[in-house]
């Protein structure tokens, strides 16, 4: 649930807080991607925090790549006489009820949040991108039907959406995956539809109609690349989303399955254990709100740095 | 931007103090192994407070989880906390001593059982009133049968039923009398069985075939178990309210026909987590703590001094197993079946598991159940005598296999994960299969489900509860055995139609070495030991005699002491 | 006025209706079968027919949801597989548990959402600022169900200072209504406090200063009144939102409200419960955003022209 349900409902009223105001603002000709990229760098130099963000995400993304080097043990391999050993220099964050060693586990886990954090993150942004870009460039009957498609998907809760989802293609983390995809795509398709309606009235769209430039090449070539400062805002904001919402599940246990593990299943498998044990259970936590924290702060700094394009 | 670092120090602030709330953990682990306490001469309080809301005085406290689907004792199969209680049946199986049990008189006073052992006559009790103040007659318990079976029902017992003649055309719906069935007058009733059937008296004691009122129930229809105030019958207590998630409770009904109890009532709460049970106890809220709802908590208790006088264990009559689909390759070989059943290193899963509480077994009947044979050989814990086998049967490799999980049993999961990691021991390859309970059953009642690991306990005191329903001709397969050896199956066919005690015992106990270790079509695993924390201010309980957490509470000495 | 209330009430119902349609479609299509669920173990294959025609699943889908539409329309939303109850008694039963813990988070997110935003407007980029302002980061940042163990460990169990569990006084409504209402609050409190500062920016303020009258005046006197003004709408729509967010919460603080039975639901496959559920709190999500629309076109004329 998280924030993902605040931020459906700012979209319906979108505060000027978010950082997503309306297209209307947005200056064309001023947007090209390589002072976007400097801007970036220059915000990551002054902005210690975000740079920190930054380096915190890329080392935990390393840390999944390379889970295998990084720990000696499998993280399936139960050893019973290790059973809830307390943190100690062999198993720094101790072992877990079948004796497993739980740092390994936590870094396998991080491969499944850091996979649910990219990947039906993009596709649904991929998905909302071009399904806004027609809705917003062809207008008419197409608009409408995505349009209010988008308003049924939003009216929903999004974790009670991805539990329906999940629940028809029966749970595991490939409907997780599915799920996500289903409920995210419809934000991105409403802030590019509502782009690329003001793109289309602007001069350049108008000259390029007029000499006769294929409608693709128009909406792919210069109306997409205006959009790109409204995406990557938007990504900062889905991709810890879609953490929170793929550890939520696994907490419900509809999410990853054993023995295969993500940060939500560990909080769920080590909560009986709390009061003895506090340990199991609130590193996997730590490591959900340090990741989602890192992205929130980076996703500001972002949106700070894109503001000039975001806003005239 | 710098001004975020606030935030990363106010997030560093709260873990940390989450970790200073806990103190040292290191210290305040428990030892790892802490003999049990023996029994202190003067019992010694443990000093747990009892917090007893009012109106509960008198109430012994309980939990249950999940909520049970319905009260209705044909409808469920594994929901009998209510039952017991509300319900009696013809004659009830009372604990004698730990895991022993004896059959009583209870709504039928005496039977007889007939030369040639098909005919049953039940002379029933006369001073028998219901809740509602109906007078319990014959009626009442043909209608009991002849409900079990009626499609419309939808009962899920029906196999207790299903031997009296004329059960399979109520079935099929053709007709609603059971012709097997005669009243003979008010308080008379005779059973015709198709064929003798040893165990059939036990089987009248189970928990599911409590005795309805014909009346009442039809009067609650759809209600009937759902409804408190609609669910009718003849026990000691009376059902009193439901309040959904919440918490169940009966109270004590005065016009019983036998003994009353002593206490009020019995309240269950439905509780979801096992810390929060845990807790509760703790705090006093509670009477009886279940572990078998909480094993995870089961060694903090049973490690701690401080409990030493609050545990109450009782063997539980059942036995954890795990089991492969014999049609699938390479499980149709005798070897690798027995590698397997090398491959289990079953004290250590007891340790991981049950806290240690529990008895390795090899065979199909465990303690408690007639037929138990103390001295059945043991199956070795042995990994390189097992690989050795597999290499014989031609897969020095291993292979990979499927162990399928109902995602829905929680608690079933890190016994699935260590049963995996085992068989990986001995070179296997085992994924593991979630699916949900649905898929699962289905699954299993086509006989396609790969490998699962369960549980069966004791319905009612007979070798045959055990073996009949895994290696029957039409049970193995719904089971997803796949059993294939007729000359066996047919032979635990017969041996139900043994009316002999010690010639039954003695074919039981050939087929349990039959089937079990020269076939291996099973892995025994363990029988657990079913723990209790008793609040210090009820005293004289006593679990029930197959060890389930639903028993039979209102036998004497039972009481409260404020 | 009635144009606007009219347009509003007409496009919230398409919606609802095609959220409906969507929930069965994607509840209905799952291959699989409902008896099972029922029946689990003990049930003889040749009856499982008789159910399914019983329960009508062997009709086409469309006439499947026209009958339940129907249905839950006059308040029936069918029997629960599981526990074999009318799903809208279970609903009736549940939903005054998770209004009362949504009303308590909202409560818990405005007195701490709304002072936060003024403070840290008015105090724009002092400590006190950051302090509030990485506070309702961290809000949105926190998993639900850890901070909710966490909070269940130090303080109910560590330091007994309140109940681990339960629903039976307003004593235990704390630690849920905490957990819940603090992602809230961290919106309320962005919220407020950008509109705050774009408010202070106006010339009207300028003018009030001017005057000399003093800050607080200033702030609270003129500024507040404006600022407010999509803050209160945005929490007539928090109530809602925070029914969806009860989920998580009401499962870890075994609260017996919507948010368990919809767990619940889906751990045992019970699908008219779950449609149940979920229907009914999209469509308590989908009028209350209604509601809130109206409020403010109703507080801010602008929009009505519009």
């Amino acid at each position: 649930m998280q924030n993902s349900d605040i931020l459906i409902l700012n979209d319906q009223n979108l505060p000027p807080d978010l950082g997503l105001p309306p297209a209307e603002d947005i200056d064309a000709e001023l947007l090209d991607n390589e002072t976007m990229g400097d801007r970036i760098k220059t915000m990551l130099r002054k902005n210690k925090l975000a740079a920190a963000s930054f380096v915190v995400i890329v080392l935990m993304c390393l840390a999944a790549a390379f889970a295998p080097f990084l720990t000696p043990y499998e993280p399936n391999k139960t050893s019973l006489k290790d059973r809830l050993a307390p943190p100690s220099r062999e198993h720094i964050l101790g072992c877990d009820e079948l004796g497993r060693d739980h740092f390994t586990r936590l870094l396998y886990g991080t491969r499944v949040s850091v996979m649910i954090g990219l990947f039906p993150t993009s596709v649904a942004m991929i998905i909302g991108t071009v399904l806004g870009l027609f809705a917003g460039f062809y207008g008419g009957k197409i608009d409408f039907v995505i349009m209010r498609l988008a308003d049924v998907v939003l009216a929903f809760p999004s974790l009670l959406l991805a539990m329906v989802v999940s629940y028809t293609l029966k749970g595991g983390i490939i409907s997780i995956f599915l799920a996500l995809a289903a409920v995210k795509w419809a934000r991105t398709a409403r802030v590019i539809r509502a782009q690329t309606l003001s793109m289309k009235e602007k001069e350049f769209v108008e000259a390029a109609r007029s000499l006769g430039v294929k409608k693709s090449t128009i909406m792919f070539r210069h109306i997409l690349p205006n959009c790109l400062p409204n995406l990557i805002v938007l990504l900062t904001l889905n991709i810890p989303e879609s953490i929170l919402d793929e550890a939520s599940l696994s907490f419900l246990g509809i999410g990853a399955q054993p023995p295969s593990t993500s940060w939500g299943l560990m909080v769920f498998r080590c909560k009986p254990f709390l009061f003895e044990y506090p340990w199991l259970a609130i590193a996997p936590g730590v490591a959900i709100l340090v990741f989602v924290l890192a992205f929130n702060f980076l996703g500001d700094g972002v949106r700070d740095a894109l503001d000039p394009y975001l806003k005239d | 931007m710098k001004k975020k670092t606030l935030a990363l120090l106010l997030t560093v602030l709260f873990v940390l103090g989450a970790f200073a709330g806990c103190g040292s953990p290191a210290a305040s682990t428990p030892p790892a192994t802490t003999p049990t306490a023996p029994a202190a001469t003067e019992p010694a309080a443990s000093g747990i407070p009892a917090k007893v809301a009012p109106g509960y005085e008198n109430i012994m406290r309980m939990v249950t989880n999940p909520q049970p689907d319905t009260c209705d004792p044909q409808q469920t199969t594994e929901f009998f906390c209510v039952n017991f209680m509300i319900f009696n049946r013809l004659a009830e199986a009372v604990t004698t001593g730990p895991g022993k049990t004896e059959l009583i008189p209870s709504l039928a006073e005496k039977w007889e059982i007939s030369e040639d052992a098909l005919e049953y006559t039940f002379y029933l009790r006369k001073d028998v009133k219901f809740h509602n103040g109906n007078d319990f007659t014959a009626e009442d318990v043909k209608y009991t049968f002849e409900r079990m079976l009626w499609p419309e029902t939808g009962a899920k017992n029906q196999d207790f039923v299903d031997p009296i003649v004329g059960s399979d055309e109520v079935m099929a719906g053709t007709t609603k009398e059971l012709s097997g069935v005669t009243i003979v007058d008010d308080y008379t009733i005779k059973v015709k069985l198709k064929v003798p059937f040893g165990p059939f008296i036990a089987s009248m004691a189970a928990p599911a075939m409590g005795i309805l009122d014909k009346e009442a129930t039809e009067a609650a229809g759809k209600d009937f178990g759902l409804a408190a105030d609609k669910t009718i019958g003849t026990g000691p207590y009376y059902f009193d309210k439901w309040v959904l998630n919440d918490e169940l409770l009966v109270k004590r009904f005065d016009g019983y026909w036998d003994k009353q109890p002593e206490l009020e009532g019995i309240s269950w709460k439905i509780i979801s987590d096992a810390e929060t049970m845990r807790m509760m106890f703790e705090a006093g809220e509670l009477d009886v703590f279940d572990t078998e709802f909480a094993l995870s908590q089961l060694e903090y208790f049973t490690n701690s001094p401080k409990y030493a006088n609050n545990i109450i264990s009782g063997d539980r009559v059942g036995i954890l197993y795990l089991t492969f689909n014999q049609q699938i390759k390479p499980f149709d070989d005798v070897r690798v079946r027995k590698a397997l059943q090398m491959a289990m290193d079953r004290q250590g899963l007891v340790d991981a598991l049950n806290g240690g509480r529990g008895t390795p077994r090899y065979g199909i009947f465990p303690a408690g159940v007639m037929g138990y044979n103390p001295n059945l050989p043991e199956i070795p814990y042995d990994p390189e005598q097992a690989k050795a086998l597999l290499a014989e049967a031609g897969y020095p490799d291993g292979f990979e296999m499927t162990i399928a999980h109902d995602s829905s049993s929680t608690s079933a999961l890190p016994r699935v994960e260590l049963l995996a990691s085992l068989l990986e021991d001995i070179g296997l390859k085992v994924t593991i299969d979630s699916m949900d309970s649905a898929t699962w059953f289905a699954t299993r009642a086509e006989g396609k489900l790969p490998a699962y690991t369960s549980t069966w306990s004791a319905d009612y005191n007979d070798p045959d509860n055990f073996i009949y329903t895994f290696f029957a001709p039409g049970n193995t397969v719904k089971r997803s055995f796949n059993f294939n050896n007729p000359a066996l199956s047919q032979r635990i066919v017969d041996a139900r139609a043994i009316v002999d005690p010690v010639a039954r015992e003695k074919e039981y106990q050939a087929l349990e070495i039959a089937v079990i270790q020269e076939e291996a079509a099973w892995i025994p695993l363990y029988s657990v030991q079913h723990v209790f924390l008793v609040n210090d201010r009820l005293k004289g309980f006593k679990p029930s005699w197959n060890g389930w957490s639903d028993g039979w509470y209102y036998y004497d000495g039972l009481r409260i002491e404020n | 006025m009635a144009r606007y209330i009219i347009k509003r009430i007409l496009v919230a119902f398409p919606v609802l209706i095609a959220v409906s349609l969507i929930l069965f479609v994607l509840l209905n299509v799952v291959p699989g079968d409902p008896v099972t669920v029922m029946m689990r173990e003990h049930i003889k294959p040749e009856l499982i027919e008789v159910f399914r025609e019983r329960m009508g699943l062997n009709d086409p889908i469309l006439v499947q949801f026209g009958r339940y539409m129907v249905n839950a329309l006059r308040g029936d939303f069918g029997m629960s597989y599981k526990l074999q109850r009318d799903v809208s008694a279970m609903i009736r039963e549940a939903f005054p548990h998770t209004i009362k813990l949504a009303i308590y988070a909202a409560l818990v997110a405005w007195i701490i959402g709304i002072p936060a935003g003024i403070l840290s407007a008015v105090k724009q980029n002092t400590l006190v600022d950051r302090a509030f302002m990485s506070f309702s980061l961290m809000g949105v940042s926190l998993p639900v169900f850890w901070a909710g163990l966490l909070m269940q460990y130090l303080f109910a169990f560590k330091l007994g200072w309140l109940p681990v569990t339960g629903y039976y006084s307003p004593r235990y409504y704390i630690l849920p209504a905490i957990v819940l209402g603090w992602q809230s609050a961290g919106t309320i409190a962005r919220l407020t406090r950008s509109n705050l500062l774009e408010v202070m920016k106006n010339d009207y303020i300028r003018t009030a200063r001017a005057k000399g009258l003093g800050e607080t005046v200033v702030v609270v006197g003129h500024a507040l009144k404006n600022a407010m003004l999509p803050v209160v709408t945005m929490m007539a729509m928090q109530v809602a939102g925070l029914l969806g967010g009860a989920v998580m919460t009401e499962s870890i603080f075994g609260i017996p409200g919507l948010g368990r039975i919809t767990v619940d639901a889906m751990g045992t496959r019970d699908m008219p419960l779950l449609q149940g559920s979920v229907l009914f709190i999209t469509a308590i999500i989908i009028i209350g955003n209604m509601v809130a629309d109206l409020l403010y076109a109703f507080l801010d004329p602008r929009i009505r022209v519009e």
